[in-house]
Protein backbone atom coordinates (compact mmCIF):
# COMPACT_ATOMS: atom_id res chain seq x y z
CA UNK A 1 0.00 0.00 0.00
CA UNK A 2 1.48 3.39 -0.91
CA UNK A 3 1.32 6.86 0.86
CA UNK A 4 -1.13 8.28 -1.40
CA UNK A 5 -3.78 5.24 -1.39
CA UNK A 6 -2.97 5.12 2.41
CA UNK A 7 -4.04 8.86 3.10
CA UNK A 8 -6.97 8.86 0.11
CA UNK A 9 -7.83 5.78 2.38
CA UNK A 10 -7.98 7.59 5.75
CA UNK A 11 -10.12 10.65 3.79
CA UNK A 12 -12.72 8.49 2.92
CA UNK A 13 -13.27 6.70 5.93
CA UNK A 14 -13.29 10.21 7.76
CA UNK A 15 -15.35 11.53 5.17
CA UNK A 16 -17.91 8.84 5.42
CA UNK A 17 -18.46 9.29 9.35
CA UNK A 18 -18.12 12.78 9.80
CA UNK A 19 -21.70 13.10 8.52
CA UNK A 20 -22.73 12.40 12.40
CA UNK A 21 -20.69 15.04 14.07
CA UNK A 22 -22.45 17.93 12.81
CA UNK A 23 -26.02 16.51 13.55
CA UNK A 24 -27.74 19.03 15.43
CA UNK A 25 -29.36 17.93 18.63
CA UNK A 26 -33.23 18.90 17.80
CA UNK A 27 -35.30 19.41 14.35
CA UNK A 28 -38.09 21.15 14.20
CA UNK A 29 -40.40 17.97 13.94
CA UNK A 30 -39.06 16.95 17.59
CA UNK A 31 -39.94 19.40 18.60
CA UNK A 32 -43.55 19.92 17.82
CA UNK A 33 -43.97 15.90 18.72
CA UNK A 34 -42.63 16.59 22.15
CA UNK A 35 -45.12 19.07 22.56
CA UNK A 36 -47.82 16.55 21.16
CA UNK A 37 -46.47 14.49 24.29
CA UNK A 38 -46.62 16.76 26.54
CA UNK A 39 -50.23 17.37 25.73
CA UNK A 40 -51.33 13.61 26.41
CA UNK A 41 -49.42 13.30 29.24
CA UNK A 42 -50.87 16.23 31.10
CA UNK A 43 -54.53 14.34 30.38
CA UNK A 44 -53.55 11.02 33.20
CA UNK A 45 -57.19 9.72 31.35
CA UNK A 46 -55.38 8.70 28.16
CA UNK A 47 -53.01 6.82 30.26
CA UNK A 48 -55.50 5.62 31.78
CA UNK A 49 -57.99 4.08 29.48
CA UNK A 50 -55.51 3.59 26.32
CA UNK A 51 -52.44 2.17 28.46
CA UNK A 52 -50.64 0.07 26.16
CA UNK A 53 -51.18 2.81 23.20
CA UNK A 54 -49.43 5.48 25.61
CA UNK A 55 -46.78 2.53 26.69
CA UNK A 56 -45.90 2.68 23.42
CA UNK A 57 -46.32 6.31 22.62
CA UNK A 58 -43.53 6.65 25.67
CA UNK A 59 -41.04 3.73 24.41
CA UNK A 60 -41.58 5.88 20.56
CA UNK A 61 -40.81 8.99 22.73
CA UNK A 62 -37.59 7.66 24.24
CA UNK A 63 -36.14 6.72 21.13
CA UNK A 64 -36.79 9.75 19.12
CA UNK A 65 -35.19 11.60 22.31
CA UNK A 66 -32.22 9.27 22.70
CA UNK A 67 -31.60 9.74 18.77
CA UNK A 68 -31.15 13.57 19.84
CA UNK A 69 -28.79 13.02 22.95
CA UNK A 70 -26.94 11.40 20.99
CA UNK A 71 -26.35 13.56 18.15
CA UNK A 72 -27.76 11.18 15.72
CA UNK A 73 -28.42 12.25 11.84
CA UNK A 74 -31.44 14.98 11.36
CA UNK A 75 -32.97 12.10 9.55
CA UNK A 76 -32.85 9.51 11.73
CA UNK A 77 -33.83 12.13 14.49
CA UNK A 78 -37.33 13.24 12.31
CA UNK A 79 -37.71 9.05 11.46
CA UNK A 80 -38.33 8.65 14.89
CA UNK A 81 -40.54 11.66 15.86
CA UNK A 82 -42.24 11.39 12.95
CA UNK A 83 -43.54 7.22 14.34
CA UNK A 84 -43.50 8.61 17.98
CA UNK A 85 -46.15 11.57 16.57
CA UNK A 86 -48.62 8.91 15.12
CA UNK A 87 -48.48 6.52 18.58
CA UNK A 88 -49.15 9.95 19.97
CA UNK A 89 -52.09 10.43 17.64
CA UNK A 90 -53.21 6.21 18.03
CA UNK A 91 -53.57 6.74 21.82
CA UNK A 92 -55.33 9.68 21.58
CA UNK A 93 -57.81 7.78 19.47
CA UNK A 94 -57.77 4.49 21.28
CA UNK A 95 -58.81 6.62 24.21
CA UNK A 96 -61.53 8.17 22.15
CA UNK A 97 -62.61 4.90 21.32
CA UNK A 98 -62.49 3.22 24.54
CA UNK A 99 -64.26 6.11 26.07
CA UNK A 100 -66.89 5.98 23.43
CA UNK A 101 -67.44 2.26 24.26
CA UNK A 102 -67.58 3.11 28.03
CA UNK A 103 -70.47 5.23 26.97
CA UNK A 104 -71.93 2.75 25.41
CA UNK A 105 -71.96 0.25 28.21
CA UNK A 106 -73.19 2.67 30.22
CA UNK A 107 -76.19 3.16 28.02
CA UNK A 108 -77.14 -0.26 28.66
CA UNK A 109 -76.42 0.03 32.31
CA UNK A 110 -78.79 3.21 31.89
CA UNK A 111 -81.34 1.91 29.70
CA UNK A 112 -81.60 -1.11 32.71
CA UNK A 113 -81.93 1.15 35.41
CA UNK A 114 -84.33 3.24 33.25
CA UNK A 115 -86.89 0.08 33.04
CA UNK A 116 -86.57 -0.67 36.70
CA UNK A 117 -87.67 2.76 37.24
CA UNK A 118 -90.23 2.05 34.71
CA UNK A 119 -91.22 -0.78 36.56
CA UNK A 120 -91.35 0.61 40.24
CA UNK A 121 -93.12 3.47 38.84
CA UNK A 122 -95.84 1.35 37.64
CA UNK A 123 -96.19 -0.87 41.19
CA UNK A 124 -96.08 2.67 43.06
CA UNK A 125 -99.26 3.87 40.39
CA UNK A 126 -100.60 0.34 41.18
CA UNK A 127 -100.32 1.11 44.86
CA UNK A 128 -102.20 3.80 44.65
CA UNK A 129 -105.16 2.84 43.05
CA UNK A 130 -105.29 0.03 45.36
CA UNK A 131 -104.65 2.46 48.34
CA UNK A 132 -107.10 4.46 46.55
CA UNK A 133 -109.82 1.31 46.52
CA UNK A 134 -109.02 0.58 50.31
CA UNK A 135 -109.41 4.08 50.96
CA UNK A 136 -112.73 3.97 48.96
CA UNK A 137 -114.07 0.86 50.93
CA UNK A 138 -113.08 2.27 54.18
CA UNK A 139 -115.05 5.49 53.65
CA UNK A 140 -117.88 3.06 52.22
CA UNK A 141 -117.35 1.12 55.78
CA UNK A 142 -117.60 4.31 58.00
CA UNK A 143 -120.69 5.83 56.10
CA UNK A 144 -122.34 1.94 56.51
CA UNK A 145 -121.65 1.88 60.15
CA UNK A 146 -122.88 5.24 60.97
CA UNK A 147 -125.95 4.74 59.02
CA UNK A 148 -126.42 1.73 61.20
CA UNK A 149 -125.71 3.33 64.35
CA UNK A 150 -128.25 6.04 63.24
CA UNK A 151 -130.58 3.36 62.46
CA UNK A 152 -129.38 1.44 65.89
CA UNK A 153 -129.81 5.17 67.80
CA UNK A 154 -132.93 5.49 66.36
CA UNK A 155 -134.43 2.43 67.47
CA UNK A 156 -132.67 2.92 70.75
CA UNK A 157 -135.14 5.99 71.07
CA UNK A 158 -137.97 4.15 70.10
CA UNK A 159 -137.62 1.58 72.62
CA UNK A 160 -140.15 2.54 74.80
CA UNK A 161 -142.15 2.39 71.91
CA UNK A 162 -141.35 -1.74 71.57
CA UNK A 163 -139.85 -0.73 67.93
CA UNK A 164 -139.03 -3.56 66.28
CA UNK A 165 -136.24 -3.83 63.53
CA UNK A 166 -136.82 -5.59 60.99
CA UNK A 167 -136.43 -6.88 57.49
CA UNK A 168 -138.42 -3.68 56.12
CA UNK A 169 -137.12 -1.20 58.93
CA UNK A 170 -138.35 -0.32 62.53
CA UNK A 171 -141.07 -1.32 62.70
CA UNK A 172 -143.81 0.40 65.85
CA UNK A 173 -147.17 -1.77 66.57
CA UNK A 174 -150.14 -0.23 68.00
CA UNK A 175 -151.93 -2.89 69.62
CA UNK A 176 -155.97 -3.10 69.98
CA UNK A 177 -156.05 -1.65 73.24
CA UNK A 178 -154.84 1.83 72.49
CA UNK A 179 -157.85 2.05 70.60
CA UNK A 180 -160.90 3.04 71.99
CA UNK A 181 -163.62 -0.03 71.99
CA UNK A 182 -165.16 -0.15 69.13
CA UNK A 183 -163.77 2.97 68.05
CA UNK A 184 -161.24 4.00 65.03
CA UNK A 185 -159.56 6.91 67.50
CA UNK A 186 -156.66 6.32 69.77
CA UNK A 187 -157.38 6.01 73.34
CA UNK A 188 -155.27 8.50 76.20
CA UNK A 189 -152.52 5.65 76.32
CA UNK A 190 -152.49 5.03 72.25
CA UNK A 191 -152.16 9.28 72.65
CA UNK A 192 -149.35 8.99 74.90
CA UNK A 193 -147.53 6.11 72.69
CA UNK A 194 -147.63 8.05 69.36
CA UNK A 195 -146.45 11.42 71.41
CA UNK A 196 -143.36 9.84 72.10
CA UNK A 197 -143.43 8.92 68.17
CA UNK A 198 -143.83 12.15 66.93
CA UNK A 199 -141.08 13.65 69.47
CA UNK A 200 -139.13 11.12 67.83
CA UNK A 201 -139.54 12.36 64.49
CA UNK A 202 -139.18 15.66 64.94
CA UNK A 203 -135.21 14.64 65.74
CA UNK A 204 -135.04 12.48 62.22
CA UNK A 205 -136.96 14.76 60.05
CA UNK A 206 -135.33 12.21 57.12
CA UNK A 207 -137.41 9.36 58.31
CA UNK A 208 -141.01 8.93 56.64
CA UNK A 209 -143.69 6.83 57.57
CA UNK A 210 -146.03 3.81 56.19
CA UNK A 211 -148.83 3.14 58.20
CA UNK A 212 -150.63 -0.03 57.81
CA UNK A 213 -154.03 -0.76 59.27
CA UNK A 214 -155.07 -4.60 60.37
CA UNK A 215 -157.85 -6.62 61.42
CA UNK A 216 -158.91 -9.97 62.51
CA UNK A 217 -160.83 -12.39 60.32
CA UNK A 218 -164.37 -11.68 62.07
CA UNK A 219 -167.14 -9.95 60.07
CA UNK A 220 -166.95 -9.41 56.21
CA UNK A 221 -163.81 -8.63 54.58
CA UNK A 222 -164.93 -5.21 52.93
CA UNK A 223 -165.85 -4.21 56.40
CA UNK A 224 -162.67 -5.04 57.86
CA UNK A 225 -160.40 -3.07 54.86
CA UNK A 226 -162.42 -0.09 55.59
CA UNK A 227 -162.17 -0.62 59.33
CA UNK A 228 -158.36 -0.78 58.75
CA UNK A 229 -158.09 2.42 56.62
CA UNK A 230 -159.79 4.28 59.10
CA UNK A 231 -157.68 3.14 61.93
CA UNK A 232 -154.70 3.88 60.21
CA UNK A 233 -155.94 7.61 59.15
CA UNK A 234 -156.88 8.21 62.44
CA UNK A 235 -152.99 7.73 63.27
CA UNK A 236 -152.09 9.48 60.35
CA UNK A 237 -154.36 11.99 61.26
CA UNK A 238 -152.95 12.39 65.40
CA UNK A 239 -149.40 12.54 64.33
CA UNK A 240 -150.17 15.17 62.08
CA UNK A 241 -152.03 17.27 64.79
CA UNK A 242 -148.53 16.40 66.96
CA UNK A 243 -146.38 18.21 64.18
CA UNK A 244 -145.58 15.69 61.49
CA UNK A 245 -145.88 16.90 58.24
CA UNK A 246 -148.46 15.25 55.93
CA UNK A 247 -145.66 14.39 52.87
CA UNK A 248 -143.95 12.09 55.33
CA UNK A 249 -146.92 9.65 55.42
CA UNK A 250 -148.52 7.43 53.95
CA UNK A 251 -151.38 4.96 54.91
CA UNK A 252 -152.54 1.82 53.76
CA UNK A 253 -155.44 -0.61 55.06
CA UNK A 254 -154.50 -4.32 54.79
CA UNK A 255 -157.67 -5.69 56.69
CA UNK A 256 -157.36 -9.44 57.38
CA UNK A 257 -155.16 -9.75 54.71
CA UNK A 258 -151.56 -9.57 57.14
CA UNK A 259 -152.63 -11.82 60.26
CA UNK A 260 -149.61 -12.25 62.43
CA UNK A 261 -151.37 -14.98 64.18
CA UNK A 262 -154.22 -17.07 63.93
CA UNK A 263 -157.73 -15.82 64.76
CA UNK A 264 -158.24 -19.15 66.61
CA UNK A 265 -158.87 -17.51 69.87
CA UNK A 266 -159.84 -14.09 71.41
CA UNK A 267 -156.28 -13.63 72.46
CA UNK A 268 -155.03 -14.10 69.19
CA UNK A 269 -157.56 -11.75 67.43
CA UNK A 270 -156.82 -8.94 69.52
CA UNK A 271 -153.35 -9.28 68.25
CA UNK A 272 -154.43 -9.55 64.89
CA UNK A 273 -156.28 -5.82 65.80
CA UNK A 274 -153.31 -3.81 65.51
CA UNK A 275 -151.63 -0.69 63.16
CA UNK A 276 -148.20 -0.96 62.43
CA UNK A 277 -146.02 2.05 61.47
CA UNK A 278 -142.92 1.37 59.50
CA UNK A 279 -140.18 4.00 59.39
CA UNK A 280 -138.13 4.60 56.29
CA UNK A 281 -134.41 4.76 56.12
CA UNK A 282 -132.88 8.07 56.19
CA UNK A 283 -133.51 7.98 52.13
CA UNK A 284 -136.88 7.99 52.67
CA UNK A 285 -137.57 4.65 51.67
CA UNK A 286 -139.89 2.00 52.46
CA UNK A 287 -140.23 -1.71 51.57
CA UNK A 288 -143.85 -1.98 50.67
CA UNK A 289 -145.94 -5.03 51.41
CA UNK B 1 7.89 11.27 7.29
CA UNK B 2 6.03 8.48 8.25
CA UNK B 3 7.52 5.82 6.45
CA UNK B 4 11.02 7.19 7.82
CA UNK B 5 10.59 5.27 11.19
CA UNK B 6 9.55 1.23 10.79
CA UNK B 7 7.96 1.10 13.71
CA UNK B 8 5.71 4.05 13.31
CA UNK B 9 5.21 2.52 10.16
CA UNK B 10 3.60 -0.53 11.88
CA UNK B 11 1.34 1.33 14.17
CA UNK B 12 0.15 3.35 11.68
CA UNK B 13 -1.04 -0.01 9.74
CA UNK B 14 -2.36 -1.68 12.90
CA UNK B 15 -4.21 1.41 13.18
CA UNK B 16 -5.10 1.90 9.68
CA UNK B 17 -6.18 -1.91 9.76
CA UNK B 18 -8.77 -1.84 12.44
CA UNK B 19 -9.88 1.22 11.34
CA UNK B 20 -10.80 -0.28 7.94
CA UNK B 21 -12.53 -2.91 9.77
CA UNK B 22 -14.55 -0.61 11.35
CA UNK B 23 -15.54 1.15 8.53
CA UNK B 24 -16.69 -2.32 6.75
CA UNK B 25 -18.80 -3.31 9.76
CA UNK B 26 -20.17 0.24 9.54
CA UNK B 27 -20.89 -0.40 6.16
CA UNK B 28 -21.69 -4.62 5.96
CA UNK B 29 -24.62 -3.33 8.34
CA UNK B 30 -26.72 -2.47 5.64
CA UNK B 31 -25.75 -5.20 3.33
CA UNK B 32 -28.10 -7.39 5.89
CA UNK B 33 -31.01 -5.65 5.98
CA UNK B 34 -32.92 -7.17 2.96
CA UNK B 35 -34.53 -9.55 5.04
CA UNK B 36 -36.27 -7.66 7.75
CA UNK B 37 -36.89 -5.06 5.14
CA UNK B 38 -38.77 -7.33 3.08
CA UNK B 39 -40.84 -8.40 6.31
CA UNK B 40 -41.08 -4.68 7.09
CA UNK B 41 -42.85 -4.03 4.17
CA UNK B 42 -45.13 -7.03 3.99
CA UNK B 43 -46.46 -6.28 7.54
CA UNK B 44 -47.35 -2.71 6.14
CA UNK B 45 -48.95 -3.63 3.30
CA UNK B 46 -51.17 -5.75 5.23
CA UNK B 47 -51.68 -2.91 7.99
CA UNK B 48 -52.73 -0.65 4.99
CA UNK B 49 -55.12 -3.08 3.37
CA UNK B 50 -56.20 -3.91 6.63
CA UNK B 51 -57.37 -0.57 7.49
CA UNK B 52 -58.69 0.19 4.32
CA UNK B 53 -60.48 -2.81 4.48
CA UNK B 54 -62.54 -1.59 7.86
CA UNK B 55 -63.37 1.92 6.19
CA UNK B 56 -59.73 3.77 6.47
CA UNK B 57 -60.63 5.64 3.13
CA UNK B 58 -64.18 7.03 4.63
CA UNK B 59 -63.67 7.55 8.22
CA UNK B 60 -59.40 8.69 8.13
CA UNK B 61 -58.50 9.90 4.14
CA UNK B 62 -55.58 11.69 5.37
CA UNK B 63 -54.00 9.04 6.84
CA UNK B 64 -55.01 6.38 4.32
CA UNK B 65 -53.40 8.58 1.50
CA UNK B 66 -49.48 9.34 3.85
CA UNK B 67 -49.86 5.51 4.60
CA UNK B 68 -50.37 4.46 0.80
CA UNK B 69 -47.58 7.30 -0.44
CA UNK B 70 -45.28 5.50 2.44
CA UNK B 71 -45.77 2.32 1.38
CA UNK B 72 -44.73 2.88 -1.93
CA UNK B 73 -41.84 5.00 -1.35
CA UNK B 74 -40.96 1.47 0.69
CA UNK B 75 -41.79 -0.55 -2.15
CA UNK B 76 -39.43 2.18 -4.41
CA UNK B 77 -36.64 1.79 -1.85
CA UNK B 78 -36.60 -1.93 -2.05
CA UNK B 79 -36.63 -2.40 -5.88
CA UNK B 80 -33.42 -0.01 -5.60
CA UNK B 81 -31.92 -2.37 -2.88
CA UNK B 82 -32.35 0.40 -0.58
CA UNK B 83 -33.25 -1.93 2.55
CA UNK B 84 -32.61 0.98 5.28
CA UNK B 85 -35.21 3.33 3.88
CA UNK B 86 -37.46 0.21 2.64
CA UNK B 87 -37.98 -0.37 6.19
CA UNK B 88 -38.21 3.12 7.65
CA UNK B 89 -41.20 3.74 5.05
CA UNK B 90 -42.43 0.72 5.90
CA UNK B 91 -41.78 1.59 9.60
CA UNK B 92 -44.38 4.80 8.78
CA UNK B 93 -46.71 3.41 6.58
CA UNK B 94 -47.72 0.72 8.82
CA UNK B 95 -47.56 3.69 11.73
CA UNK B 96 -50.30 5.80 9.39
CA UNK B 97 -52.10 2.54 8.89
CA UNK B 98 -52.76 2.04 12.57
CA UNK B 99 -53.95 5.60 13.32
CA UNK B 100 -56.49 5.10 10.66
CA UNK B 101 -57.59 1.98 12.06
CA UNK B 102 -57.55 3.67 15.44
CA UNK B 103 -59.97 6.47 13.86
CA UNK B 104 -62.04 4.30 12.04
CA UNK B 105 -62.55 2.03 15.79
CA UNK B 106 -63.16 5.36 17.71
CA UNK B 107 -65.45 7.07 15.28
CA UNK B 108 -67.65 4.15 14.55
CA UNK B 109 -67.58 3.43 18.64
CA UNK B 110 -68.18 7.63 19.42
CA UNK B 111 -70.77 7.56 16.65
CA UNK B 112 -72.81 4.49 18.61
CA UNK B 113 -72.64 6.13 21.74
CA UNK B 114 -74.23 9.37 20.56
CA UNK B 115 -76.55 7.13 18.64
CA UNK B 116 -77.27 5.11 21.90
CA UNK B 117 -77.52 7.96 24.05
CA UNK B 118 -79.93 9.51 21.93
CA UNK B 119 -82.18 6.54 21.75
CA UNK B 120 -82.39 6.77 25.60
CA UNK B 121 -83.02 10.23 25.71
CA UNK B 122 -86.03 9.94 23.66
CA UNK B 123 -87.16 6.91 25.90
CA UNK B 124 -86.75 8.98 28.82
CA UNK B 125 -88.36 11.66 27.53
CA UNK B 126 -91.39 9.30 26.42
CA UNK B 127 -91.44 7.52 29.81
CA UNK B 128 -91.88 10.95 31.76
CA UNK B 129 -94.59 11.72 29.00
CA UNK B 130 -96.12 9.01 30.27
CA UNK B 131 -95.79 8.18 33.93
CA UNK B 132 -96.84 12.41 33.92
CA UNK B 133 -100.44 11.73 32.90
Amino acid sequence: MNKISMTQGVLLMVATLSACSTTPRSTTLLDSTRQQYQIVQNNPRIAQLAPIEMRQADDAMVLANNAASNNESREEIDKLAYLAGKKIDIAKEAAKQKNAENKIANAGKERDEMRLDQRTQEVKQEKNRADQAVYAAQVAQVNTQTAQQKVTALSVELADLKAKNTDRGIVITLGDLLFGTNDVRLNPDGMHELQKLATVLQVHQQQTLLIEGHTDSTGGSAYNLQLSERRANAVSSALQLMGVQRARITMHGYGEQFPVSDNSTAENRQMNRRVEIILSDDAGYIVNR
Amino acid sequence: MLTAHPQASNLLRLILASSFFAYIFTISACSNLQTPATADVAVSTSAVNGAAAVGGGEYAPAEMRSAREKLVQANTAMAAHDYQAASDYAAQAQADAKLAQTKVSSTKAQQAATALQEDIRVLREELNRVNNK
